[in-house]
């Protein structure tokens, strides 16, 4: 019982200064709050969907009043033959783009830095950026485009230079991730460069100024100055984007999907939107998103954990 | 602490307070309504004053009618004309207004507005036939007591009374999307555009493939000679051999796609088709219903169009072009046939193009599918519309001769005159108008002129010859719009194929999935075949070509597609659920 009573006045005397600290700091207390409500209206309160999950939907019912099938969705997308080729696909799509990309952004911003003259560094990292502006829509109709069989750019170029400039690279299976992962890279490189290009610029010129005076060249100083002072944002990012591995992407995976690739581009997503929402299958779909959403939480906390033995940098 | 304790409550307090003081009025006045059922806008709109003294005979109620319409914008409108509302007003008291819910696909967002349970007066929605995407879903929410039953008003009706005698819908509309076995004689959902006498053909497009006319002349040849895929064969050969060329000087391909983008096009390989392009499913001769992938012709048409790829008489992008650039081929002439178009087309009123076959049928010489009656487009009132029926006299209303020549042809005077059997004469400078600013005419607002809301709830118990002496918009006035339709249908001896055509009157083979247990799987297992098949046209050899199929067939059989032929035969037995098979 002593035990029990005695922490109170102390949790009194926190929640005291607590309350007294806000009230100093109010006015970035009030910065805060647009980002909280932010968050609450558009990520917590939706997280009340997942019931339908557990839930057959009935539209006169709501989420609330349908009745539960417990993991009747779960035990279906298991049991449906796609299951496994969906997971399969996904995972290997996502991990492409997490572990394979991850060094191109870097390498990127790292090569921006080492440029000297201005002009040319804005031209280039605006041309660079501006990938990222375009929908996908726009970015797959340029890929169909210039890779069309027999009129597309490249089998033209193939063609002239004496080869079969027929290929339906699309409708290919064999060409499928060349395409998926150029595709990507083109459109996200620059964009995702510049944060570490902050980071970079965030480095301490006396550290280099040191270095050179111990004779280290340009290679040296990237290697042993600029990039162990990025990694820490480097691992934090790359925790951050560990949560999305089962979301490889829908609106490029969805558009570049053609009959000769499907096999290949199926993905979790896609099929969300096929079977769950244009079936009218909500909780299905919830079910699958969920899924997605769950095993991504579950990645990022054990990355967090391992990062934080390991390089003592985490994200708490 | 108390005195914290009353601030943090006054708070919520003067939040509460602030809320109530900023809502309309409104509220007061139902609070002390008895029927009081909660605030959605159709009990809101429900104001309808029994007063008809001195109105005309077509008045039904002083109220507003709102719609949500799960229908794309290329084919229904919103904006509608003033003068059209006034006239709508004038004649039956109801202030009309639809909203169209915009989507990728319109399924996505029937799906979305009917989970989101916030609905007007009535929505509507497409239905071709119960095999249609949308039926599970209109059908899942018929059953959860979303809708209103209209049989009880449609008792009451001049027009939509047609719909409870027992022989004026075709049989899919009847037990399939209607007065389906399990409702016991209610009905949630009209399904619209039934003919009002079955067996007719009433839009004379001829649709298909078209070949490029200078070509046929060049060549030699009469188009409605090719009627075998080996036919085709041998004049897609002459025609690359011919070194024609399009607007631009470039070669042509022989066999383009589609207009509309790329995709299986049936009426191009007819003879080496198993049933309709979109069902794949049909009888042998010997009674046993079978899948195109059990039969040989899967193989044969894979190493048909395999022959046609490798020697480039087809376009490579033929199934996945997508439409724009089909369309841009279309009109430069870069396609010396286009796959499939139809009459109707704006670009070849000239007839630069003309139709090629038909082709062939499997199992014989071309013959003309005619349905008895079909259906197309459905509207629904939600349970919570105050007064249905007013919304089910509205839509009998736009669905009588009265109200369909408003909506087909607008307001006499203004946009045609009534010659002396009472026929609509369409305006020679609407007609004009339509030719020169169709974007301008289209605010008119009424249907001849592309502005299309009337149809929504109008547009059934059709006899346009009957009710206007024409079976299209302008025909009486010369109108001249589509010169071409009448011509082409000549040449392609339309009515001769109508008369020598089969009309049947039974569900499409892929109608029962939504009622078969393992449905969602086969569906599935269907969309993979259909894009395996396009698979194995790319296939480096027949071999692996037969192994696409085989798996595609594997998985198809798995979801269980034997039990499903099986009920395919059973309800083909039966009178009530005759299949096209």
């Amino acid at each position: 019982m002593a035990q029990t009573t005695t922490p109170q006045p102390k949790a009194r005397k926190s929640g005291t200064a607590l309350r007294k600290r806000i009230i100093q700091h109010r006015y970035l207390y009030f910065m805060l709050l647009p980002c909280l409500v932010f968050f609450i209206v558009f990520s917590y309160i939706p997280m009340g969907g997942l019931l339908l999950a557990f839930k057959e939907y009935k539209f006169n019912k709501g989420i609330l009043g349908s009745p539960w099938v417990g993991f009747d969705y779960f035990k279906t997308f298991f049991n449906s033959y796609q299951s496994r080729d969906l997971i399969e696909n996904t995972l290997i799509i996502s991990s492409m783009k997490l572990f394979l990309y991850l060094p191109f952004p870097i390498v990127l911003a790292l090569m921006f830095n080492e440029v000297r003259n201005k002009w040319f560094k804005n031209i280039s990292q605006s041309v660079l950026y501006l990938p990222h502006f375009l929908s996908w829509v726009i970015v797959v109709g340029l890929v169909q485009r210039v890779l069309a069989p027999d009129t597309g750019l490249l089998n033209q170029v193939i063609t002239n230079m004496g080869g079969d400039g027929s290929t339906f690279f699309m409708m290919d299976p064999k060409y499928f991730y060349q395409i998926m992962f150029g595709s990507h890279l083109w459109k996200s490189i620059g964009w995702d460069s510049i944060i570490y290009m902050a980071a970079i610029s965030g480095v301490n010129p006396d550290m280099y100024e040191a270095a050179k005076i111990d004779g280290a060249g340009k290679f040296r100083e990237i290697w042993n100055i600029t990039l162990p002072s990025i990694m820490p944002t480097v691992v934090i990012l790359f925790i951050l984007s560990l949560g999305n591995i089962l979301s490889a992407g829908f609106d490029q995976l969805y558009l570049l999907r053609t009959p000769g690739n499907m096999q290949l581009s199926d993905i979790l997503d896609t099929y969300i939107i096929r079977v769950g929402l244009q079936g009218g299958q909500y909780g299905y779909a919830t079910a699958v998103g969920m899924l997605q959403g769950l095993i991504g939480l579950i990645l990022v906390v054990v990355a967090n954990r391992i990062s934080r033995k390991v390089s003592e940098t985490s994200l708490w | 602490m108390s005195r914290k304790w009353t601030k943090l409550l006054a708070i919520p307090l003067l939040a509460a307070m602030m809320i109530t003081g900023c809502s309309s009025n409104n509220n007061t006045n139902t609070g002390t309504d008895t029927n009081a059922e909660g605030g959605n806008s159709g009990a809101t709109n429900a104001n309808a004053t029994n007063a008809s003294e001195g109105k005309p005979a077509t008045w039904i109620a002083d109220r507003k009618i709102k719609g949500l319409v799960f229908m794309g914008t290329d084919d229904y409108t919103e904006e509608m004309n003033p003068e059209i509302k006034a006239k709508i007003k004038e004649m039956t008291g109801i202030d009309f207004e639809i909203e169209i819910m915009k989507a990728e696909h319109s399924i996505d967002g029937l799906i979305a507005g009917l989970a989101a349970n916030d609905l007007p007066d009535f929505v509507a929605f497409y239905l071709n036939n119960s095999g249609r995407p949308e039926m599970p879903v209109v059908l899942k929410a018929a059953r959860e007591s979303m809708f209103t039953d209209l049989t009880p008003y449609f008792k009451d009706s001049k027009v939509y009374s047609k719909y409870l005698q027992d022989d004026y819908l075709p049989i899919d509309t009847k037990f399939g999307v209607m007065f389906r076995p399990e409702f016991q004689g209610s009905a949630y959902f009209a399904h619209m555009n039934i003919q009002r006498t079955g067996g007719q053909v009433t839009w004379k497009g001829v649709g298909g493939p078209y070949i490029r006319k200078d070509i046929v002349d060049a060549l030699g040849i009469d188009p409605r000679t090719i009627t075998s895929t080996d036919q085709l064969y041998e004049l897609a050969k002459k025609i690359k051999a011919g070194n024609f060329t399009d607007k631009n000087g470039s070669p042509v391909m022989p066999i383009g796609p589609s207009y509309w983008g790329g995709k299986e096009v049936g009426a191009l390989f007819n003879d080496l088709e198993w049933g309709a392009d979109d069902q794949r499913i049909k009888q042998t001769k010997d009674g046993k219903v079978l899948h195109e992938a059990q039969t040989d012709y899967a193989m044969k048409k894979v190493e048909y169009v395999q022959k046609l790829l490798k020697e480039k008489l087809i376009h490579p992008e033929f199934f996945t072009m997508d439409e724009s650039r089909a369309t841009e081929g279309a009109l430069n002439g870069s396609w010396a046939i286009i796959a499939d178009t139809h009459s109707y087309q704006e670009y070849n009123q000239d007839m630069h193009y003309v139709p090629l076959g038909p082709i062939n049928q499997a199992d014989g010489p071309y013959q003309m599918q005619i349905s008895y009656k079909s259906g197309y487009s459905a509207w629904a009132i939600p349970a919570t519309t105050k007064k249905p029926e007013e919304v089910v006299k509205f839509a009998d209303f736009l669905a009588s001769r009265e109200g369909k020549l408003l909506w087909k042809y607008g307001l006499e005077g203004r946009d045609y005159t009534l010659d002396d059997k009472g026929n609509p004469i369409v305006k020679q400078e609407v007609i004009d108008l339509k030719a020169k600013d169709p974007n301008a005419a289209k605010k008119l607002g009424f249907g001849g002129v592309g502005n299309n809301w009337g149809d929504i709830l109008g547009s059934t118990d059709n006899d346009n010859m009957a009710d206007f002496g024409e079976e299209n918009y302008g025909d009486n006035a010369s109108s001249g719009l589509f010169p071409a339709v009448e011509k082409i249908a000549t040449f392609w001896d339309f009515d001769k194929k109508v008369k020598e055509g089969v009309v049947s009157d039974a569900y499409q083979p892929t109608a029962f999935i939504g009622e078969f247990d393992r449905g969602t799987d086969l569906k599935a297992a269907f969309d993979n075949y259909n894009d395996s098949l396009i698979q194995a046209y790319y296939a480096k050899s027949p071999d692996a070509a037969k192994k696409i199929l085989d798996n595609a067939l594997k998985q198809m059989e798995a979801a269980g597609l034997d039990d499903y032929l099986k009920l395919l035969a059973d309800k083909n037995a039966d009178p009530k659920t005759k299949v096209k098979l």
